[in-house]
């Protein structure tokens, strides 16, 4: 029951978002509109079982490439105006056939049946077994990558702060 | 035991501790730049002292640490010292640069021991992944590194130019990595070796990736036909800190490289020994021939140093067994870029992006001193007897011919021999040339002087009696 509530709930949050990063004329709109997307679908992640999956979904897309995103909409600016006059005439017809193709896949996959929830236990990719791992034989490894970010918060301000000076 | 687990990342834990309380000082106090020093060179000085105990200790218990992360053996403990060495002599060449800016001076320092923990991490390590890890630990600081002074053209150049085709490097390096997992199934440098993979030698993917990794680790030693970027960059980087970034790249890059062959793919020696013989011939030809045209000294001791990693690849073509005389090489010829480097600091200044060859003219009688540093290094370079140049030639020539690579051992003294050419113009230049115009005076500070006094000693006496560092290296071995 929990299972159903939640899938209708974050179902019509995904599809929300999605329709609103399509149709909103101000790309911050858009982009929030595709985190509302990229969030509830993590939800339905964790909804069924793979919290791993869930996890990365939020780290990877709602965080990281959200906010490569957002630097992109930022370093051209919301203020232009968008040029939405369509390039190529062939898009709205292949745009309509591609989600129809994908309508009819998705129904012939529920027709089947094969659509079940998560058995428990059957998951490999558990967080628990992942942590186990990442915190005992890839420990090291683990601990290096924070240099890694160290050299990226260093070498950003060696590289950035010379122009600072030099405006001024 | 759980002592190796300590002792053995000992020194890697201790410069990075200089890292980490050097920027949480620079950020809360602001202190003097001989705060920086002394808290750079401290966590040098205590990671050599561990260096050294880790090298104690492993000559006894030799194991894979940190779950078949990092090795303690004496081939590590012996390149932690070897780099931590060479960290401290480009820093004191260096620290001119780093006191002429206040803002940045601290992260460059940050930067320059962020990389040696790479090149530990590099030389120690027992899993593929950590070596792609330590690779780019080192790699990305470097490319930080060689972009420090933003307001030279050639420095951005070098920046961008090192960043693009080193990031493709490491890729190309992580997809052999990639493929010899699948070949294997395992990442550990002494497991691939093992038994249970005997059937596995010579499957396809594995040679590729075997291949590749020797494609990746070949860019970052600067090995023909993987060298374009090695001039641009050695000339658009500060010269301060250009000894620093060759030196090091080569000794861990050669280091991983060596214990990756030697330790995992012996069974598939006749495979890529003749590989590693064509890349090593092409890059004493293609360095040596181009070194001749320069008219830029950094320049010419970037090509210079494409036709040392043919050298030093020599020794590799025979296995295990030339792992010495890599060893003994790479270590002089280090000491060898760090005092050249040094000299071109001096004399052009150390945010210098080039320095023509006509700077040089008449320094014999302006500074006999540096003078004679750079000349001694020229010859070290060229391989004279009585520096430590011809005792690492003589090793690597001698392990190629025992492994039947005559026509390679050949081919390298004929490269030794036209390279004697430019190695002595350089000396014409410093010596016999007349000065046209006035040239700057020369002023050095004591912490160069004390690291090139230190570099020079070391290149003769090692020329001299070759016999203990000999001693050394042949215990440095991987696990």
């Amino acid at each position: 029951m929990t299972e159903l509530v939640l899938f209708v709930l974050f179902g019509i949050g995904a599809l929300a978002g999605a329709i609103m990063m399509v149709i909103s004329r101000n790309p911050v709109y858009s982009a929030l509109g595709l985190i509302a997307a990229m969030f509830s679908i993590a939800v339905l992640y964790v909804v069924n079982g793979a919290h791993f999956v869930a996890a990365v979904q939020i780290i990877v897309y709602a965080g990281a490439v959200m906010t490569l995103f957002l630097f992109v909409i930022m370093l051209i600016g919301v203020d232009q105006p968008e040029d939405t006059s369509e390039q190529l005439p062939i898009q709205r017809p292949a745009a309509l056939a591609l989600g129809a193709l994908l309508l009819v896949g998705f129904l012939i996959v529920i027709g089947a049946g094969t659509l079940a929830g998560s058995d428990e236990g059957s998951v490999v990719g558990t967080v628990e077994a992942i942590a186990d791992e990442l915190f005992t034989n890839w420990l090291l490894p683990f601990e290096v990558t924070t240099l890694l970010l160290v050299i990226a918060s260093v070498g950003a301000i060696v590289l950035a702060q010379f122009k600072l000076r030099d405006r001024r | 035991m759980t002592n190796a687990l300590y002792i053995g990342i000992g020194p890697i834990i201790a410069v990075t501790l200089g890292v980490v309380v050097l920027l949480m000082v620079e950020v809360t106090l602001h202190p003097a730049t001989r705060v920086w020093r002394l808290i750079s060179f401290g966590s040098l000085i205590s990671g050599f002292i561990l260096a050294i105990v880790q090298w104690a200790d492993a000559a006894n218990n030799p194991q894979p640490i940190f779950s078949h992360m990092l090795m303690h053996d004496g081939f590590s403990a012996f390149g932690s010292i070897v780099l931590i060495i060479v960290a401290a002599l480009g820093l004191l060449v260096a620290w001119p640069l780093v006191e002429n800016d206040r803002a940045r001076g601290a992260e460059l320092v940050a930067l320059v021991l962020l990389t040696t923990i790479g090149l530990m991490l590099l030389v120690s390590a027992a899993n593929l992944m950590m070596v792609f890890l330590g690779l780019e630990v080192a790699s990305i600081s470097l490319y930080v590194i060689a972009g420090f002074i933003r307001k030279g053209a050639r420095s951005n150049e070098a920046a961008v130019k090192y960043f693009l085709l080193g990031s493709f490097a490491s890729a190309v390096f992580l997809y052999g990595v990639a493929l010899v997992y699948a070949g294997t199934g395992t990442l550990e440098i002494t497991a691939i070796a093992g038994p249970q993979f005997a059937g596995l030698t010579q499957t396809p993917v594995l040679l590729v990736g075997i291949g590749l990794i020797v494609v990746g680790l070949g860019f970052k030693v600067s090995a023909a036909p993987f060298h374009m970027w090695a001039p641009d960059v050695y000339q658009g980087s500060a010269s301060g800190v250009t000894g620093f970034m060759n030196a090091g790249a080569k000794i861990a890059g050669f280091a991983a490289l060596a214990r990756i062959l030697v330790v995992s793919f012996d069974a598939q020696r006749g495979d890529w020994g003749p590989a590693l013989a064509v890349v090593a011939a092409l890059s004493m030809v293609v360095g040596t021939v181009l070194a001749i045209t320069q008219t830029d000294l950094k320049r010419m001791l970037a090509y210079s140093s494409v036709a040392h990693a043919g050298f030093i690849m020599t020794a590799l073509v025979g296995g295990g067994a030339g792992i010495d005389a890599l060893w003994f090489y790479v270590v002089t010829y280090a000491f060898q870029v760090v005092g050249a480097f040094g000299v071109v600091a001096a004399i052009s200044g150390v945010a210098s992006d080039e320095s023509a060859l006509k700077q040089y003219v008449g320094l014999g009688r302006r500074s006999p001193f540096l003078a004679g540093v750079l000349s001694l290094m020229m010859l070290a370079m060229a391989g004279i007897p009585l520096t430590a140049g011809f005792a690492g030639k003589f090793g690597v020539f001698r392990a190629a011919l025992e492994a039947g690579y005559t026509w390679l051992v050949v081919l390298a003294l004929v490269a030794s021999a036209v390279g004697l050419y430019f190695y002595l113009r350089v000396i014409v230049r410093v010596y016999i040339d007349q000065e046209t115009a006035e040239q700057p005076r020369v002023v050095i500070t004591d912490g160069m002087r004390f690291a090139l006094t230190t570099v020079a000693v070391l290149t003769v006496a090692f020329g001299v009696n070759p016999a203990p560092l000999l001693t050394v290296v042949s215990n440095a071995l991987p696990f």
